[in-house]
């Protein structure tokens, strides 16, 4: 194999049980490294009809156009203005950018395997965007499973 | 990426080489055919298309398409070696290596989609082995007419005292036309002409220049000139085609063989040359730059495939280009500034962008003729399927759409000339009957108008029938008001309503229940629209207009709210300011419409259709545009209008896909000088939503 291959590989190890936290509200949410191409601040969007609420529009990232979603309202929690904190973090989900709209960044944590648990099954009601639940020192950490959390935009009907 | 990266890019070339000859052959065959014979230029050029498929294949391992070439290739080395031969098989040869050509079309297909080519052509190769032994059986006694038959064809030729040929010469009688005077001089012009073309060159009477009185026996007898060609034959009788006074010309043949393409060649003459003009054309669907530069062998050279990927990307940059340029000369910093010197080197800046584009553009462009070239394919099946009699008639081959469109509009062509085929045109016999010409015609014609192409396809059928077509439609309950509120034009836009064609019964050609619905779906995919006109009895006419290119558009920027969206110029008609009250008309549902020089048009209002917020709901504040897409017209209100400016058609995210916004008559988005982006504003999908 090839350095260069052997450094992609070792970047894809290094960054597996890495997570990007990010508040939205008083809640911690995480979301794997992997996924995430960058975070940038929030740029004016444009609205686009026939959305639903929680896509707001679409942004101009560098010439791309790349559609931004606000998690609190996907969340079903209540809109808030966006300030200075506000970030978007984008993300690559099945080769498409999207961005996600949150209230702060915080940090990347690793996370190793002892120190997440899977969700407790809620059955249907249940909120079944998560793929685990970490402790770390006092602090818990929703991890957001990516391919769920687009389910219902990627799915055609 | 691909497994065997090795193997890659040598698929492509494959894949790419192999359609290129294939279509090659097609239009070989198609012009031999009509003319009933093949020439030896013709054998030899089959013979090298299949020698290098089959070659090219082996080394890829595709074995059923290298043997099935074999086959072929074995046929026409019979026929390379005594021409003669042709007689004995001539239509089996035809359909024979025309099945060849669509089965090696199909897997080289297969080939591109999957990797593999999995059919076995063993039946075809059988059938050709047959015609090879029954040509190779008669040879022998095929010798013996063929030898006879020598005398008599060099008996034939005009000029009877006319001197034979040495082997590999030709010779040509060309007649000037009457009066032009002088005639020995413009025989010499000709000859001097001919001389770089020619490894041989004599002529009869010969050194026609020193002898004036030569005129008249040029005149009587014509001017003979025995020449060889240094390249081919084909150069020859261009330049002698394109001289000037030159009335008629003929090709003199002293081969028995190609006795049979005499009559082609005089055809020519009075033809305007359809033979000659084909030749040229081989190469011209398959590899559009070489139809640039007509069968010249030097040109060729200067030709460089690329790759398409590449090409979208060149086009992309120039689009990030055109919109960064805008972004630095409409830069808010130099709001107000004095600056002659920037502006000057702007408009500098301005001038190389728009003719970088042009040049961009112009790369991907090709001509029609080769998805024209295809419809000449489908005729000719279906005439032989159906026993009909019809001539495709092509005019504007020449003209150039981007690529995208070209690859579009491939199918529903296909669809529309089998439509016409299978429906409209009647037997022969019933056209007879009707007091029409036997022979079928059906006329596709492009032109290039405005930034438009317009491509009309016409047949003298028999009309579309507006009762049945209003019965089809009631009985699949798609009819929305009172039969005798349709006019006959909104009667005709029925069929191409989805689920209009429900033809229960299938033939091998149209009704596979992909109706003209598709057709329209796809034009429209490319921004085009299409109508229908048709007369009982008299024929059909479709009329496609598609926009020249798609990636950038001159737009004009509406402000709604805090919102700006581009509206493309081409759909604009006029835009005013209401004064007058009495120029709004609501309807009992409470929709209002325009009225404009005793006209009535609907009324749509942006900042309700997109529900965006502004402060200016009243009419008579805003600005209202009238906008058309084919024949609908209406009105839309907005805000204010912001100016004109050339922006970069962008699709929606694909993440959007789902929501369908295209329907609301949104076909892209833009980004803005200022890096904002702008929704761009569809007429066709607005003006459908609403009327």
């Amino acid at each position: 194999m090839s350095s260069v291959a052997m450094a992609a590989v070792d970047q894809a190890d290094d960054l597996r049980g890495r997570f990007l936290t990010f508040y939205i509200g008083q809640t911690i949410y995480g979301i794997e490294l992997l996924n995430v191409i960058e975070i940038i601040s929030v740029q004016p969007i444009t609205p686009v009809p026939s959305l639903p609420s929680y896509i707001k529009g679409i942004i101009n990232l560098r010439g791309k156009v790349v559609p931004v979603i606000d998690v609190r309202l996907k969340f079903d929690q209540p809109e808030r203005a966006y300030d200075g904190k506000t970030c978007v973090i984008v993300v690559m989900v099945e080769d498409m950018q999207v961005g996600l709209i949150v209230d702060l960044v915080a940090e990347v944590v690793s996370i190793g395997d002892g120190e997440s648990n899977e969700p407790p099954d809620l059955g249907k009601s249940g909120n079944c965007y998560l793929s685990s639940i970490a402790k770390i020192g006092d602090k818990v950490i929703l991890n957001i499973d990516c391919k769920k959390f687009f389910q219902s935009d990627l799915q055609l009907y | 990426m691909a497994i065997d990266p090795s193997m890659e890019p040598m698929l492509e070339t494959f894949i790419y080489e192999s359609t290129t000859l294939l279509e090659q052959l097609d239009e070989i065959l198609l012009s031999s055919e009509k003319s009933k014979s093949l020439t030896e230029d013709h054998i030899n050029e089959v013979f090298r298309i299949m020698h290098t498929i089959k070659g090219s294949s082996a080394m890829m391992e595709f074995n059923g398409i290298s043997t099935l070439a074999h086959a072929v290739e074995d046929v026409f080395f019979i026929l390379r070696e005594d021409p003669s031969r042709l007689t004995s098989v001539n239509e089996a040869l035809f359909d024979l290596v025309f099945e060849a050509s669509d089965f090696l079309k199909a897997e080289v297909e297969s080939v591109q989609n999957s990797g593999e080519a999995t059919q076995d052509p063993g039946k075809m190769i059988t059938e050709l082995k047959q015609l090879a032994s029954i040509m190779r059986g008669e040879a022998s006694a095929a010798a013996q007419p063929a030898q006879e038959a020598a005398p008599a064809a060099s008996a034939q030729p005009a000029a009877g005292n006319a001197p034979q040929a040495a082997p590999g010469q030709y010779r040509v009688k060309v007649l000037f036309e009457e009066g032009c005077q002088m005639e020995n001089i413009r025989a010499f012009m000709l000859m001097s002409q001919l001389q770089d073309l020619c490894d041989e060159l004599d002529s009869v009477p010969a050194n026609p220049q020193n002898d004036s009185s030569l005129c008249s026996e040029i005149i009587k007898n014509g001017f003979l000139i025995l020449f060889k060609p240094s390249s081919s034959v084909e150069d020859v009788l261009n330049t002698i085609e394109n001289s000037v006074n030159i009335k008629t010309y003929e090709l003199l043949e002293d081969e028995p063989a190609a006795a049979p393409a005499e009559p082609a060649a005089a055809n020519d003459n009075t033809n305007a040359a359809p033979a000659p003009a084909a030749k040229s054309a081989p190469a011209s669907p398959a590899s559009p730059a070489a139809a640039a530069a007509p069968a010249s062998g030097k040109a060729k050279q200067s030709l460089v495939s690329v790759n398409q990927s590449k090409l979208d990307q060149l086009m992309d940059l120039v689009g990030e280009l055109v919109t960064t340029e805008s972004m630095v000369v409409s830069n808010p910093d130099l709001r107000g500034l004095q600056l002659d010197n920037f502006q000057k080197s702007a408009r500098e800046l301005r001038k190389l962008t728009d003719e970088l584009q042009d040049v961009v553009m112009s790369i991907r462009m090709v001509p029609l003729s080769g998805v024209f070239q295809r419809m000449n394919r489908i005729v000719r099946d279906m005439c032989k399927k159906l026993d009909k009699q019809v001539d495709l008639v092509t005019e504007g081959g020449d003209t150039e759409v981007d690529k995208t469109i070209n690859e579009a509009i491939g199918d529903p062509f296909m669809h529309m000339i089998r439509n016409s085929m299978d429906h409209a045109i009647e037997q022969p016999e019933e056209r007879l009957a009707l007091g029409k010409p036997e022979r079928g015609k059906i006329t596709i014609a492009a032109k290039n108008i405005g930034g438009e192409i317009v491509i009309t396809i016409a047949d003298d059928g028999c009309g579309l029938d507006t009762a049945a077509l209003l019965k089809k439609a009631r009985n699949n309950g798609l009819l929305t008001k009172a039969d005798n509120e349709y006019t006959d034009k909104e009667i005709f836009n029925l069929i191409m309503l989805p689920g209009f064609s429900t033809n229960k019964e299938v033939t091998e050609f149209s009704g596979r229940g992909v109706g003209m619905d598709v057709v329209r779906k796809n034009v429209e995919k490319v921004g085009g629209t299409i109508s229908i006109d048709s007369k009982r009895g008299v024929g059909t006419t479709f009329t496609i207009k598609i926009p020249l290119t798609l990636a950038i558009v001159d737009g004009m920027e509406l402000a709604v709210g805090n919102s700006i969206y581009t509206l493309p110029i081409t759909s604009i008609k006029q835009s005013f300011k209401i004064f007058d009250d009495k120029q709004i008309i609501l309807d009992t549902d409470g929709t209002e419409m325009i009225m404009l020089r005793g006209e009535c048009f609907p009324l749509i209002r942006l900042h309700r259709l997109f529900n965006t917020p502004t402060e200016i709901t009243d009419l008579h504040d805003g600005i209202v545009i009238q906008i058309e897409s084919g024949d609908k017209v209406a009105c839309i209100f907005a805000d204010e209008l912001l100016g004109e400016q050339q922006v970069v058609v962008k699709p929606f995210p694909s993440f959007l896909g789902k929501y369908e916004i295209k329907k609301l008559g949104l076909s892209g988005c833009t980004i803005l000088g200022d890096g904002s982006i702008s929704l761009i504003l569809d007429a066709n999908n607005l003006l459908g939503m609403h009327l």
